[in-house]
């Protein structure tokens, strides 16, 4: 569980926000929206452990990310996966190398485990045989999908996604909805930075939206495992997902 | 990539003809020996038996490289060969001219102490008229000697100098260039230490294979020169000589001096290229 308590931002001489506070319970979904240049970013820095908050403090399992052991922070950023709202910059690298480094920040993995996984995720974000394409060649929305299928080739349980949908494209909201929601029920705890959250999204909230100005969290529905006896979900816990090998 | 370690292998090779090239001639120790030579003259009738003996007295000194005996004869030869139609000065048949031993010094044993112990082993002998070597010349050519010594060795610091300053500059660009994937790993909790760690480590086993290719590279170089080139032969020395085991340590520790530094100057240039990324 993700827990962020009063926590604030002091930017040129100001404060930029204060007083936030969310808790994201394992396997739970929740989407921020917040005006352009709010700090949706910096808040996903802070809620990751990268950035130390000026006000307040985030308690993962118990313990401080910024004033309990710096070993407790390492150990949650290592479980977690983040994709920002620009893709790695790695001048001249292709898809399958960001691969590679994905690898090897999972500790390593073999050469043709490595292989398979990487096309089953490609096919999933439809990007099937991209792998040999430079990352600076593809579209906004290529690499924000490629960035996801990096980011869960590692299997994170916390997945950071700052501005995803905007720069996947309204195209993509409805097949990544059903990814996420497909993560969710995996217990893999999700929180997104988003400009809105897209209208196709808005039947998916299970609660009324959290404002925390500047920001408005809406929690999307379908991730605990109540929720999928709710919903008479027949998916067992730990199954594949529903769009692997067949996202186009 | 492949045109920076090109280029860093063009330099290590550099360096390291510069070093092997100074050690096996000791600067222009090898040089000298090979121009300068001392003479003992010997007393005129001093039999050809006592002549060898001294030779091989001589010889046994540890500052002589090689040491010839002439007797009267052969010394009578080479004054014609040098001075021709002086036959005349050999009146009655009788050979005005006495035996000589012809004697080179290691190179270095060319100084006041080499000259002086082998001057000091022949002159009580009484075989011995007089020892040649250089006289009142001598002290200033030695200590010219030692002052291009003094300037080959500052040659070998300054290319050093600049190797390293070469190095760490490429080192520096390199770590940029790694950065965005290193602050990936960073990113996703792989700690920093062992990136670093890693990253030092690959550079030292990189910086030592290439060093110990350069190396030897320039050893065969300086071999298949010195056999084309007499100038190289004289001056530096045969290189089959590097094999020589009084070479071997500081042959090593220059491999290891410069492995060391390559380890090192990555991890510089990872931590500088790192905190200025923070």
């Amino acid at each position: 569980m993700i827990e962020a308590f009063r926590v604030g931002v002091v930017s040129r001489g100001r404060t930029l926000w204060e007083g936030i506070t969310l808790a994201v319970g394992d396997g739970e979904i929740w989407v921020g929206t917040g005006p352009s240049s709010c700090g949706k970013t910096t808040l996903m820095q802070i809620l990751r452990g990268e950035r130390e908050p000026d006000f307040g403090d985030v308690v993962v399992a118990g313990e401080s990310l910024y004033r309990g052991s710096p070993g407790h922070n390492l150990r949650f950023r290592a479980s977690s996966g983040v994709v920002p709202e620009s893709f790695p910059g790695s001048a001249g690298k292709t898809v399958e190398e960001m691969f590679v480094l994905s690898a090897l920040a999972a500790g390593g993995v073999g050469v043709a485990e490595r292989k398979g996984r990487m096309e089953e995720l490609l096919s999933m974000v439809g990007l099937s045989g991209a792998q040999a394409e430079a990352v600076s060649s593809l579209s906004a929305s290529e690499r924000a999908r490629a960035a996801l299928a990096v980011e869960l080739f590692r299997g994170p349980r916390y997945l950071f996604l700052d501005m995803l949908l905007a720069n996947a494209g309204k195209e993509w909201e409805e097949r990544l909805g059903a990814l996420l929601r497909a993560l969710g029920r995996e217990e893999r705890t999700i929180v997104m930075m988003e400009r809105h959250l897209p209208e196709k999204w808005v039947g998916m909230t299970i609660s009324a939206p959290l404002n925390a100005e500047p920001f408005t969290f809406h929690r999307l529905g379908g991730g605990t495992s109540a929720e999928r006896k709710a919903e008479g979900d027949p998916m067992p816990p730990g199954g594949r997902l529903p769009m692997e090998g067949g996202a186009d | 990539m492949g045109r920076e370690t090109a280029g860093r292998f063009l330099l290590a090779f550099l360096v390291a003809s510069y070093f092997l090239a100074m050690l096996l001639s000791g600067g222009v120790d090898r040089f000298l020996s090979e121009q300068y030579t001392m003479t003992a003259i010997l007393r005129v009738g001093v039999p050809d038996e006592e002549g060898t003996g001294i030779e091989g007295k001589v010889v046994a000194l540890s500052p002589v490289r090689e040491a010839k005996y002439r007797n009267p004869e052969e010394a009578w030869k080479e004054f014609l060969l040098t001075y021709p139609g002086l036959e005349s000065l050999r009146g009655m048949g009788k050979n005005p001219l006495p035996g000589y031993v012809e004697i080179r010094l290691r190179p270095k044993s060319v100084s006041e102490e080499g000259i002086d112990e082998v001057r000091s082993a022949l002159e009580p002998l009484p075989q011995v008229e007089k020892v040649l070597s250089g006289g009142a010349a001598m002290p200033r050519l030695l200590r010219m000697k030692r002052w291009a010594n003094v300037l080959l060795w500052i040659g070998f610091a300054l290319m050093c100098a600049v190797f390293l300053v070469i190095l760490s500059m490429q080192e520096k660009s390199r770590a940029a260039r790694l950065f965005p994937e290193v602050s990936f790993l960073a990113d996703r909790g792989v700690p920093e230490g062992r990136i670093a760690a890693k990253r030092t480590a690959g550079a030292f086993v990189t910086g030592g294979v290439l060093i110990l290719l350069a190396t030897a590279c320039s050893g065969g170089a300086l071999y298949f020169l010195s056999l084309r080139f007499r100038l190289l032969r004289v001056g530096v020395g045969p290189a089959q000589e590097l094999l020589d085991a009084r070479f071997a340590l500081p042959v090593v520790l220059f491999l290891l001096s410069a492995t060391v530094v390559q380890g090192l100057l990555s991890l510089a240039g990872w931590r500088s290229a790192f905190s200025k990324g923070r």
